[in-house]
């Protein structure tokens, strides 16, 4: 009953926080999103490589943290190293995805393919999964919310799967953005898209370097 | 019949320029010389039937004139153009519109607005407040639209000024697709703003601060910042204009243009191509300061979204086939009334909004020699 309870509560922990990993995603979700071609098909299929590839993020990070014994309160060193370098990841991903959508417009544009991260289509990644495991790793307000929590069940397995559930309450919140596929994509919205990725781009790009420099941003 | 036109204007002038009455010597000269140049300008505009020209002359004096007012009031009040963050945390920042588009997803999702200042007028520089800002940019939008960039906007006549000041282009050949540029602005300082809980666009990208206030630069953080908006004053406000005679910031850049842009959809006034009288010569197309013109749009008797109705279209058109026009009437009906109309809106909230700029900033440059 007690394990019921602790995972009804993350649920509704996730579902409270839903909002903040909404803000905290929307810069590299909406833009994205918008770049793809139209339809909320194929846009729930970004969204479900996304949230999946954010979960996967989310548990490793989870595990490695809870390994390190530092779920809850990562040392600013390695705190700074580890959201430095996702931050210009991140940076490059979105850099190369504003690039890619341009050319695969100008090749396929009837496709309903994902737009792909390296290599032929065949072999290339869903950037959208990329860009989801990486968000995965954002330490956000929430995550830390849910590893406070976490750190406190006693094994690694409850941990993770108080992480899941938490992930499932969070999800909820990114439903909404499949209504983006109503938005009728012409050049106009494509461009649109693509350069705000790029002005995203720019500013996580200054944040990752001044991260890794050693210096402080906005609370980091 | 253009001094009849022209004494509603006069009498609203008289309204107004009475409330900024000051015993200050200078600020009464000023606020003299004001009132006689607006009411001259709108007499003229009736007279030539010609808006543009004498529309940038009022525009280009309110840019000049804004900044230095404003910083003679910052150094006067602070003592340096720099904002201190103990100003910011007092909420003491200035508010100016641009930022309006940016705090509305973050007030309606967390009801914070996410803006350094004071809500209601508050001491210091908070001036008015947030809130008689937001109202009165409400108002006059929902009734002029996009108009607000060519009567009201106290930045945008530095361009046009830089714009005007070379006989042709030297830059003629522009890939459309920038015109997108104000709406991915719009779109990225407005989602990161959510994320961040900061008015992202003034913190890293208003050019204007280079010419208002900044954020003081005491470390790493500050100085990137202040060089962005050194930057991008130098190249979209100096630079691109004189090269390009268009108004590239508003054209290329500004989130708060492209914002406005929606409004035009709620505004009754509007500019039409008169298909029945178009060549199409395209000169409209040459004079549109913001690229709002298209071979398309002519075609369809259209102007863009992201028409401001600076009046450069109608005034060039030598078979004015460009006309002014009210949502509802027929196309070329009667543009003049159509004209007058929002000249009454525009130029009285201009005389309202910009006279008190223009004769703040004069009153100041008396000041020295009065």
């Amino acid at each position: 009953m007690a394990g019921y309870s602790i995972f009804g509560e993350a649920l509704v922990l996730g579902l409270a926080s839903g909002p903040a990993c909404m803000a905290s995603c929307g810069p590299v979700v909406v833009p994205s999103l918008l770049a793809e071609r139209a339809g909320t098909r194929l846009n729930a299929r970004y969204l479900s490589h996304f949230l999946g590839a954010r979960f996967v993020g989310y548990l490793l990070f989870a595990a490695v943290a809870w390994g390190l014994g530092a779920l809850v309160s990562l040392p600013p060193g390695p705190r700074l190293l580890v959201v430095g370098v996702v931050h210009v990841l991140l940076a490059c991903v979105l850099f190369w995805y504003a690039y890619a959508v341009g050319h695969a417009c100008a090749q396929t544009c009837a496709s309903s393919k994902l737009v792909t991260i390296g290599g032929p289509r065949k072999r290339g990644v869903p950037g959208a999964a990329v860009l989801g495991f990486l968000t995965g790793f954002s330490l956000c307000p929430p995550f830390v919310a849910a590893g406070v929590r976490a750190a406190e069940l006693g094994s690694i397995a409850l941990a993770l799967l108080f992480f899941a559930v938490f992930f499932v309450g969070t999800s909820v919140w990114f439903v909404p953005f499949v209504s983006l596929g109503w938005v009728r994509r012409n050049e106009a919205v494509t461009t649109v898209a693509r350069m705000a990725m790029t002005l995203i781009a720019l500013y996580y790009f200054y944040l990752g370097a001044m991260m890794l420099m050693g210096r402080k941003v906005y609370g980091y | 019949m253009s001094v009849l036109l022209t004494l509603p204007i006069a009498i609203w002038s008289f309204l107004m320029f009475a409330h900024f009455w000051q015993p200050n010597r200078s600020a009464q000269i000023a606020i003299i010389m004001t009132a006689v140049f607006m009411i001259a300008l709108f007499f003229m505009m009736m007279r030539t039937r010609s808006t543009y020209r004498w529309r940038r002359w009022f525009f280009v004096a309110m840019g000049l004139l804004f900044p230095v007012g404003f910083i003679h009031t910052v150094i006067a009040m602070r003592g340096t153009m720099g904002i201190p963050i103990e100003e910011m945390i007092a909420g003491r920042t200035p508010f100016c519109f641009l930022p309006i588009p940016l705090l509305i997803l973050p007030a309606a999702l967390t009801k914070t607005v996410v803006f350094p200042g004071s809500i209601l007028p508050g001491r210091g520089m908070a001036g008015a407040g947030m809130a008689a800002m937001a109202g009165m940019w409400l108002a006059i939008t929902i009734v002029v639209g996009k108009g607000w960039c060519s009567y009201l906007c106290f930045f945008g006549g530095i361009e046009e000024g830089m714009a005007a000041v070379v006989p042709r282009a030297k830059l003629k050949k522009i890939d459309t697709r920038w015109r997108y540029g104000p709406w991915a602005v719009l779109l990225a300082t407005s989602l990161l703003s959510l994320a961040l809980f900061d008015s992202v666009y003034c913190m890293w990208l208003c050019p204007f601060k280079a010419v208002s206030e900044y954020v003081a630069a005491r470390n790493t953080l500050g100085l990137v910042q202040n060089g962005i908006f050194i930057v991008l004053f130098a190249g979209l406000v100096i630079a691109l204009p004189l090269l390009t005679k268009k108004r590239t910031q508003c054209a290329f850049f500004c989130p708060f243009g492209a914002f406005q842009s929606i409004f035009n959809k709620t505004s009754v006034f509007d500019v039409k191509i008169d298909r029945t009288r178009c060549s199409p010569c395209v000169l409209c197309k040459t004079a549109c300061p913001t690229m709002s013109l298209t071979d398309e749009s002519i075609a369809q008797g259209e102007t863009l979204l992201s028409c401001m109705k600076c009046g450069a279209c109608v005034d060039v058109c030598p078979k004015d086939a460009a006309v002014w026009h009210i949502k509802g009437t027929e196309v070329a009906s009667k543009p003049e009334r159509a004209r007058l109309l929002l000249l009454y809106a525009a130029w009285g909230m201009a005389i309202m909004f910009g006279g008190g700029i223009i004769a703040q900033g004069l009153a100041t440059i008396l000041h020295v020699f009065i």
